[in-house]
């Protein structure tokens, strides 16, 4: 897990020239990277520096004004019918600072419905994965309980678990543990570990800098619409090479 | 069937002075009751508000019949029931004065007043509870409190509804037509009856209402927009 | 006073429940109860086609649909009525009856309304939940049918049966096609009668009473139930619901 080195030859994400504007503001300037197969990456940067909208366009919740992003090899920006983003989207998984799971529906059934409605996978079928996915996020007993039940970890972990019930070959993470109690992030962050673990290409903005040292492969440092350092993490840690990023990780160890 | 032909209408003074005698009538009828309505709004309000539980329990039975009894059927029984209960000199008093149009007044003025009070009750409600305890925390009387935090603040709260009844309020005006008002609607079939020109008649009337329903529409996103600090630029 | 009432009730309670049936057509109660139902079973799918248009972004499908929400929000339902008697034959190109022309209106008016109070179930959900059905790679309308719709429809329970209260009290102004409904059966005690107006629009309103505030406690009990049950997911916001009920709660 701690070489870069990709499993295949193309690397799982690739973004290329990625500029987006909100009106005459510049979110992203020319946003230049790669995620290689495996790879774990961790986003981090001021607030405003527009890391949830680089996070956001990879599965294109995001439209981007120019350049391009491809995704195990499928360019996810380009005219394509409906059907097709569908399905390339579903293959991407996300998961939302604020959970977003469905409330209309049981645990199990936010795990289950969309392999069943998008990929027209067989009930029995979907629903074993559900638990074995229940079991992996360590939440077997509240397969029957609806999100308004569940606390905010236990409700992050079922949104993880609804998005690898789709089989993504990446997952990405928007500040996944930052509208949790204190006391429940670690619960999340485990799970999160734990799919590194198993060699899941992930993307994550995250301020959780524990995580990003045991975890990551490399930190991405976003100022301003811009990545400005792009290291592995003990040496971003230790040796932060622009001023911008030095003050990013002073301000934080306050 | 002639072919369409709106000069028909509009070109003939009479029609077009029965129209604007209509209008004119469709405006006294909303303007009046919508006064009333205001009026015993902020009265009911302030019953309710009162100590004891008879000032609540008289307005929650107000509301009650107003808002669960057809309007139609309020006016009906205010003009074909009441009205003939009532002693014979304010009788002839009222028969001299246009007894069905205020009659209109009193019976829109009075059902109204129910959604008023609701719409004003339940913004005073959003307002949450912390706001009247920081402002009694800085020091704030109760009337003070209220006056200068809670009031603004649930007026605000229910302005788009009052909007909205208010708009509701003046096309139900219309009603009027069932007691023999001559407004806008009577005047309508007047026209359709004496012209045979239905699609006509119909169509510059809707028209009418639907200008004068749209104009409260704006001026109430106006009041409310100036309401709001933040979007009225003031914040 | 109350014996004349308990007399009238005596003498008319049958012309009062289903007016001339079955020596004319269903009148009454019955034609009353009948023509709401029937406005509100027909308005409901209509209403859910008609918010979908007013979000979709296609102007075609949404400048349509916000003209006819204006329209019956700035028109009198009694000209609509008056529209639909001159209209419905015209187009039907047969002579229709009264209910059927009023029945037709109370589904265009009662489903722009309608199509509103959805709307507004829908926008209150907030973004979060179609985001998430769209990364999952739901399509548009997958998303609505199996994520926001049972969520938005089931919310909405309480506004629904409020505008079928509100359509209730709409029927009365069939008067002016001579709809044969309760209003009308009590009109016509009263012309019968000639001397107790009071006493026979007394227990027209009575009547009304019964039923709209029977069904607004079932409306408000329903609101608490929903309230409880989603406690503890995400609040909405108060001032979209106050809005909402404000739309939904129309004298009438
Ligand atoms: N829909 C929008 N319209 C206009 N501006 C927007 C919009 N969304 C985001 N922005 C602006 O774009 C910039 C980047 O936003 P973004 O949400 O990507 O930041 P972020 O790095 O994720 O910040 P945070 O750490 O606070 O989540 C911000 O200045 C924000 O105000
Ligand atoms: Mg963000």
């Amino acid at each position: 897990m701690n070489t870069i080195a990709p499993s295949k030859n193309s690397p799982m994400i690739e973004l290329t020239g990625v500029r987006k504007n909100y009106g005459n503001y510049e979110v992203l300037k020319g946003i230049d990277a790669e995620v290689a197969r495996g790879e774990v990456v961790v986003i981090c940067g001021p607030s405003g520096s527009g890391k949830s909208t680089l996070i956001r366009t990879v599965n294109r919740l995001e439209e981007i004004g120019s350049g391009s992003i491809s995704c195990d090899g499928n360019n996810i920006h380009r005219p394509m019918p409906a059907k097709e983003l569908n399905r390339l989207r579903s293959r991407i998984g996300f998961v939302f600072q604020s959970f977003n799971l469905f409330p209309h529906l049981s645990a199990i059934d936010n795990i289950a419905m969309s392999p069943i409605r998008v990929k027209g996978v067989a009930r029995d079928v979907a629903y074993a994965k559900a638990t074995q996915l229940l079991e992996r996020v360590g939440l077997t007993d509240k397969a029957n309980a609806y999100p308004g039940q569940l606390s905010g970890g236990q409700q992050q972990r079922v949104a993880i678990a609804r998005a690898l019930a789709m089989e993504p070959p990446v997952m990405l993470f928007d500040e996944p543990t930052s509208a949790l109690d204190p006391e429940m992030v670690g619960e999340v962050l485990s799970v999160m570990k734990g799919l590194a673990a198993d060699g899941m290409t992930m993307m994550c903005v995250t301020h959780e800098m524990g995580f990003a040292r045991d975890v990551a492969d490399r930190v991405w440092f976003i100022d301003q619409g811009q990545i400005v350092e792009c290291a592995p993490p003990e040496e971003f840690f230790s040796r932060p090479q622009t001023a911008r990023a030095q003050r990013f990780l002073s301000e934080l160890r306050h | 069937m002639s072919s369409f032909d709106l000069s028909e209408i509009l070109g003939n003074p009479e029609y077009v002075s029965m129209l604007l005698l209509g209008i004119e009538m469709t405006f006294v009828v909303a303007i009046g009751s919508w006064v009333l309505a205001m009026t015993l709004a902020l009265l009911l309000l302030g019953l309710r508000y009162a100590p004891g539980p008879v000032g609540n329990a008289f307005v929650t039975a107000y509301v009650s019949y107003h808002r669960n009894v057809p309007t139609l059927v309020q006016l009906m029984l205010w003009y074909f029931g009441i009205f003939t209960l009532m002693p014979d000199g304010l009788t002839f008093w009222l028969n001299d004065h246009n007894a069905e149009a205020i009659f209109a007044v009193i019976g829109l003025g009075l059902c109204q007043a129910a959604y008023f009070s609701e719409d004003l009750r339940s913004g005073m409600r959003a307002v949450s509870p912390g706001q009247l305890e920081a402002a009694r925390a800085l020091g704030h009387s109760y009337v003070s409190a209220m006056r200068f935090v809670m009031v603004p603040q649930g007026t605000r709260n229910a302005l788009p509804a009052l909007i909205n009844h208010s708009v509701s309020l003046f096309k139900n005006s219309s009603l009027a037509v069932a007691i023999g008002v001559a407004e806008l609607t009577y005047a309508v079939k007047e026209i359709e009856n004496l012209s045979f020109r239905t699609f006509e008649s119909y169509l510059l009337v809707t028209i009418l209402y639907l200008v004068f329903s749209l104009m409260i529409m704006t001026v109430g996103a106006y009041v409310a927009r100036r309401a709001d600090p933040v979007r009225s630029g003031r914040a | 006073m109350i014996s004349d009432i308990i007399a009238i009730i005596r003498d008319y309670w049958l012309l009062l429940l289903i007016g001339q049936y079955p020596n004319g057509p269903l009148g009454g109660l019955a034609a009353t109860l009948m023509l709401s139902v029937l406005a509100i079973a027909f308005a409901f799918p209509v209403s859910i086609a008609l918010a979908l248009a007013r979000l979709s972004k296609s102007p075609l499908l949404n400048w349509p649909v916000s003209a006819l929400v204006y329209f019956t929000r700035g028109v009198p339902l009694l000209m609509l009525i008056l529209w639909g008697y001159f209209l419905v034959p015209l187009v039907t190109g047969a002579s229709v009856p009264s209910f059927l022309t009023m029945l037709v209106t109370l589904v265009v008016y009662q489903g722009a309304f309608l199509s509103e109070v959805v709307r507004g179930g829908i926008v209150a959900l907030g973004h979060g939940q179609m985001e998430a059905a769209r990364a999952l790679g739901h399509s548009y309308l997958g998303a609505m049918r199996y994520v926001i719709l049972p969520q938005a429809l089931y919310n909405v329970i309480p506004s629904i049966i409020s505008v079928f209260v509100s359509t209730i009290k709409d029927t009365t102004l069939g008067y002016v096609i001579n709809v044969p409904d309760l209003t009308f059966a009590a009109s016509q005690i009263n012309n019968q009668l000639l001397t107790q107006p009071f006493q026979v629009f007394f227990i027209l309103a009575a009547v009304y009473y019964v039923i709209c505030w029977s069904l607004s406690r079932v409306a408000v009990l329903t609101e608490r139930r929903i309230t409880r049950k989603r406690a503890g997911t995400a609040a909405q916001a108060t001032a979209k619901s106050l809005k909402l009920a404000a739309l939904t709660d129309q004298p009438s």
